[in-house]
């Protein structure tokens, strides 16, 4: 009974929804148009007379005209011969951050979660304290770093300083997960006399599935979303750019090419927004049971 | 297979081997997408001559291009040349990043006039002019007439007012494109007006600031008057932008370069004329160049400068000036008979050359465009006097001279 | 080797074994950028002096900086930027993760589709909302005319304070779906007979939410809050990207100076001194948030937020 809404609160709720989400969605709907639009189309303004303003079917006009076609999704691979690369470069540099990552947090927030030790709440701090800075303020250190150990316009470029801002994060959240898995289960494994390294093979891990699948793509996201910056500052290499940085090449020398612009942005996360579909029941289900309460 | 050669190159450097000239390798950035076919025959002559050496023509996009070339040269592995904006050769070369460059008399006198101001520094140069511009006046005929005037060029500054305020006030365009944001081209919209009048940056004899003059104060002024007559929030605009209202009929004129007529529609009927002259002087103009530099420390400095030397005359460089649309930098009537801007709408970009101010050579450039361009912004907001405005912008380019 | 003596000491060994992997990476990867941003800043070193060759200066970089005309107003609005975003993706956080905890239909498709701008690389993003800004062809401007709030093109980001706000609206749309997904998962946390027992004694929709939600919630509201503001105070691309800290320096937040120092004008011994200062800032800012956060949570008895 608690959850019946009368029809009156039925229909707030929708409306808040939409609102929401018309919020969240309107750059990419509106970058969806303009990718379909030509480009005289796109700088257009509706003819208006002296001291009149646009009415209602100007507006509409700016969103339909029968020149639009998807002309810009087949002429953006011309104009940017490299922009499949650049999609996959973004994929991968994304993956590889993941993975590299989740090596160095399992361990380290299984040792948090599970024992207490000389040092524990001030590394920890330490651990958190990085995440107070963003890449942007360490830049030039970072770049003659890079450049001692020769990474520079590598994908290493990209992928160690990403994995470095990202150590932090994958600790403490998968720490709060591996915290509300039962000690009992692994005091029964040591009564059984299994070694520590076992227990946590055999025993934590099937258990922590869902807490590393949420630790695991809340990485990937942010590697993904913070690849710009390292890219635009380490690395020169068209071969290794990933999409963002790919996308400036359709700013030319003397005009933009919006249209295909919009349209290899949209085409780029195209792949990540499917992985993250599929998974996103998972996440869900992981965050709930998981909690994060600190 | 470049990369991998690339690297191999560097590492033996690295190592402090010193190649033998016979396998050297000339590294250059070129701007742009691609090769142009009149630069790789240039590269292809010059491997030709010296066999064994290769050039390393790499080509990165326009935005990032200027930025590599200094990124790599900043952390010590410089490339050989590269195409770069004038602006940047008195840091380079006060910093030790670029060598000076020998260019003859012959090619001195060559060059059009105050072409080789904008690579001076110190009594050298330091840097091969190789690409050039000069501004002027587009107006779209079709909403000067609409809005009653008639289509003739605007001699003066208050000539330009009434006229952008008529197209203003009767149209429902912009009388005016201005440019207000954070570029580069707002700072040489603004040189455009402050040559007109008769005004200077910067004193290169005696290295002295000569910005806060009442020439610049009246024009900054003018500046604030046109914002009145000229599209809406200038601060967001800058000149390729201001491009895209005009081809969509919403400003009636703007200032831009040579390449203007091949990026307008073809349905506007348009005439150019100068930079109108303002009360305090005569009409000029802004003399910009981007050239090849040659930096310090690569592989082979005497070979990148005279691939530098290569690409910057003779036919290579007419080819690149006509093709991109550029006002001529060398006087090619001296050198041919058929040159591809006897036109009239040519004429109207070489006759200022000889009246028109360089683009002011900084160490701190970026201080300079920070500086004129917070001016702009300021009387454009109305964020105080012009006077106030003016000096401001002076003390920061005082502190970046 | 020494062997250990005690339980706890093989457990100490076994723990920092385990984390060794990860200190020894953040600290080859972290720790000495700080160091050489930290000494940087008392060089002057610039383009020319990047490796080698720049001289120390003292104090004289921090002595610039603060004494600047301007740094008192980048400070006060980087803090004025960070509480007005934060608080408003709060806000519409918890709205969000209150509607769609509701029961609705197609909760999952409309849980998905407010994921994208957390998902989708923030630069472009940022692209997508530099479109919609713009003056004279842009949705929004359009959209004004024709309802008659203006009656002309206007351009978001010409002027001093609608780009404050231009930029804090696209920050907090960067910034609500996650903090959208981590209330929701919060909300869904709670156990339900606690609801259940309410509503039979008759309590109101508000009142649940106000005395049963808030209160189990609140931790994550409080981590969320610091991560946020954490993340907020240096974020640089948005701005970077909608205005580059114009006009005139409305959007000048501290982490664009700094940039604008270090990169855009290649004054790296300046710019580092900027960076210094951030980290300053942020450390003194989040020692006081946790101060006062411990004693108002004494105070009212918040459960699971000490550490």
């Amino acid at each position: 009974m608690m959850d019946k809404y009368s029809l009156p609160r039925k229909i707030a709720i929708y409306f808040c929804i939409a609102l929401f989400l018309t919020f969240m969605l309107l750059p990419f709907v509106e970058m969806f148009i303009a990718s379909l639009r030509p480009l005289t189309h796109l700088f257009h303004r509706p003819e208006l007379e002296v001291g009149e303003t646009m009415d209602f079917m100007d507006f509409i006009s700016r969103f339909w005209s029968d020149k639009m076609s998807f002309q810009a999704y087949s002429d953006m691979w011309v104009t940017v011969p490299q922009l499949g690369r650049y999609i996959f470069n973004s994929v991968f540099l994304a993956t590889a951050v993941t993975i590299m990552s989740m090596i160095f947090v399992i361990p380290a927030a299984y040792a948090y979660a599970r024992f207490s030790f000389r040092g524990k709440s001030v590394s920890l701090t330490l651990f958190l304290a990085v995440n107070m800075f963003s890449g942007a303020v360490l830049l030039i250190p970072l770049y003659k770093l890079l450049r001692a150990y020769g990474m520079l316009n590598t994908y290493w470029a990209m992928i160690i300083p990403g994995v470095a801002f990202l150590i932090p994060m994958g600790i403490w959240l998968l720490k709060s997960f591996l915290e509300k898995i039962p000690y009992e289960l692994e005091e029964a494994s040591f009564v059984d006399g299994a070694s520590r390294l076992y227990t946590l093979r055999r025993v934590i891990l099937p258990l922590a599935v869902p807490g590393l699948v949420v630790v695991g793509v809340a990485i990937f996201i942010g590697a993904y979303a913070q690849q710009f910056l390292f890219a635009i500052t380490f690395n020169q290499e068209r071969d290794y750019m990933p999409l963002p940085q790919g996308i400036f090449e359709f700013i030319g020398y003397q005009r933009v090419l919006w249209n295909e612009m919009m349209a290899a942005s949209l085409v780029g996360i195209l792949p990540v927004l499917l992985i993250f579909l599929f998974l996103q029941k998972h996440l869900i289900a992981g965050l709930t049971q998981g909690a994060v309460k600190e | 297979m470049k990369h991998i050669k690339k690297a191999l190159f560097l590492a033996l450097i690295g190592a402090g081997f010193m190649a033998p000239v016979q396998a050297a390798e000339v590294h250059a950035i070129i701007c742009g997408g691609e090769i142009r076919a009149a630069d790789q025959v240039v590269f292809d002559a010059f491997e030709a001559k010296y066999p064994g050496v290769t050039v390393n023509a790499e080509a990165v996009p326009w935005g990032t291009c200027q930025d590599k070339s200094m990124t790599l040269a900043a952390a010590g592995d410089p490339v050989g040349l590269a195409y770069i904006g004038s602006r940047t050769l008195k840091q380079l070369g006060r910093s030790g990043l670029i060598i000076p460059v020998d260019i003859s008399d012959e090619m001195q006198a060559l060059y059009q006039p105050g072409v080789l101001a904008t690579v001076s520094d110190g009594g050298q140069f330091w840097g091969y002019p190789h690409a050039f511009s000069t501004k002027a006046l587009f107006i779209n005929c079709g909403l000067v007439e609409a809005a009653g005037e008639a289509c003739v060029a605007p001699r003066t500054w208050t000539g330009l007012y009434n006229m952008a305020k008529a197209v203003n006030d009767n149209t429902s365009a912009a009388g005016i494109g201005l440019a207000a944001k954070d570029f580069d081209n707002t700072m040489h919209q603004f040189l455009n007006y402050l040559y007109s009048n008769g005004g200077t940056v910067s004193d290169a004899a005696t290295g002295e600031v000569t910005f806060n003059s009442p020439e610049t104060v009246e024009t900054l002024e003018f500046i604030g008057k046109l914002a009145g007559v000229a599209q809406e929030g200038p601060s967001g605009y800058e000149r390729s932008q201001l491009t895209q209202l005009y081809n969509d009929g919403q400003i009636g004129m703007y200032i831009n370069g040579p390449w203007g007529a091949g990026q307008h529609n073809a349905n506007i009927a348009e005439i150019v004329v100068p930079v109108p002259a303002g009360p305090s002087g005569e009409s000029g103009t802004l003399l910009i160049t981007d050239s090849m530099a040659v930096f310090k420390g690569s592989a082979d400095e005497g070979l990148a400068m005279e691939l530098a030397q290569m690409m910057t005359s003779g036919a290579a460089q007419y080819d690149l000036d006509s093709s991109w649309g550029l006002t001529p930098i060398l006087q090619y009537e001296k050198m041919m008979d058929d040159v591809y801007y006897s036109t009239d709408y040519w004429q109207t970009f070489v006759d200022p050359i000889g009246r028109g101010g360089p683009e002011p050579m900084f160490e701190d450039f970026k201080a300079l465009q920070m500086g004129i361009n917070s001016a702009i912004q300021g009387i454009i907001l109305g964020e105080g006097s012009a006077a106030d405005l003016v000096a401001e912008a002076a003390e920061t380019l005082a502190e970046g001279l | 080797m020494f062997k250990p003596k005690t339980k706890a000491q093989t457990t100490t060994l076994f723990a920092w074994a385990l984390i060794a992997p990860a200190a020894i990476y953040m600290f080859l990867i972290v720790v000495w950028p700080l160091v050489e941003t930290f000494r940087l800043s008392f060089t002057n070193s610039n383009i020319g002096t990047l490796m080698e060759g720049h001289d120390y200066i003292g104090w004289d970089n921090y002595e610039k900086a603060l004494g600047g005309r301007k740094f008192p107003a980048i400070v006060n609005r980087t803090f004025y930027w960070m509480f007005l975003s934060v608080g408003l993706k709060m806000i519409l956080g918890l709205i969000g993760a209150s509607l769609l905890a509701s029961n609705i239909r197609a909760r999952g498709v409309i849980r998905a589709l407010v994921m994208p701008p957390w998902i989708v690389p923030i630069a472009i993003g940022c692209f997508g909302w530099l479109w919609l800004y713009n003056g004279h062809f842009g949705l929004l401007s359009n959209f004004a005319e024709m309802i008659g709030i203006t009656d002309g093109p206007f351009s978001f980001l010409a002027y001093k304070k609608s780009a404050f706000y231009s930029a804090v609206v696209t920050d907090v749309w960067i910034g609500t779906p996650m903090v959208t997904l981590f209330f929701l998962a919060a909300m869904q946390g709670v156990p339900r007979d606690l609801y259940e027992a309410a509503y039979v004694d008759g309590a109101s929709r508000w009142y649940r939410f106000r005395r049963i939600t808030m209160p189990q919630i609140m931790p994550t509201v409080i981590t969320m809050a610091l991560l946020s503001a954490i993340w907020t105070f240096n974020s640089f691309e948005i701005i970077w990207i909608l205005t580059e800290g114009g006009p005139r320096g409305a959007t000048t937040t501290l982490i664009i100076d700094t940039y604008k120092t270090a990169i855009f004008s290649y004054k790296f011994g300046a710019g580092a001194t900027r960076a210094v200062l951030v980290v300053l800032l942020l450390g003194v800012f989040s020692i006081i948030y946790l101060t006062v956060l411990g004693r108002v949570s004494k105070k009212f008895g918040y459960a699971g937020v000490a550490k």
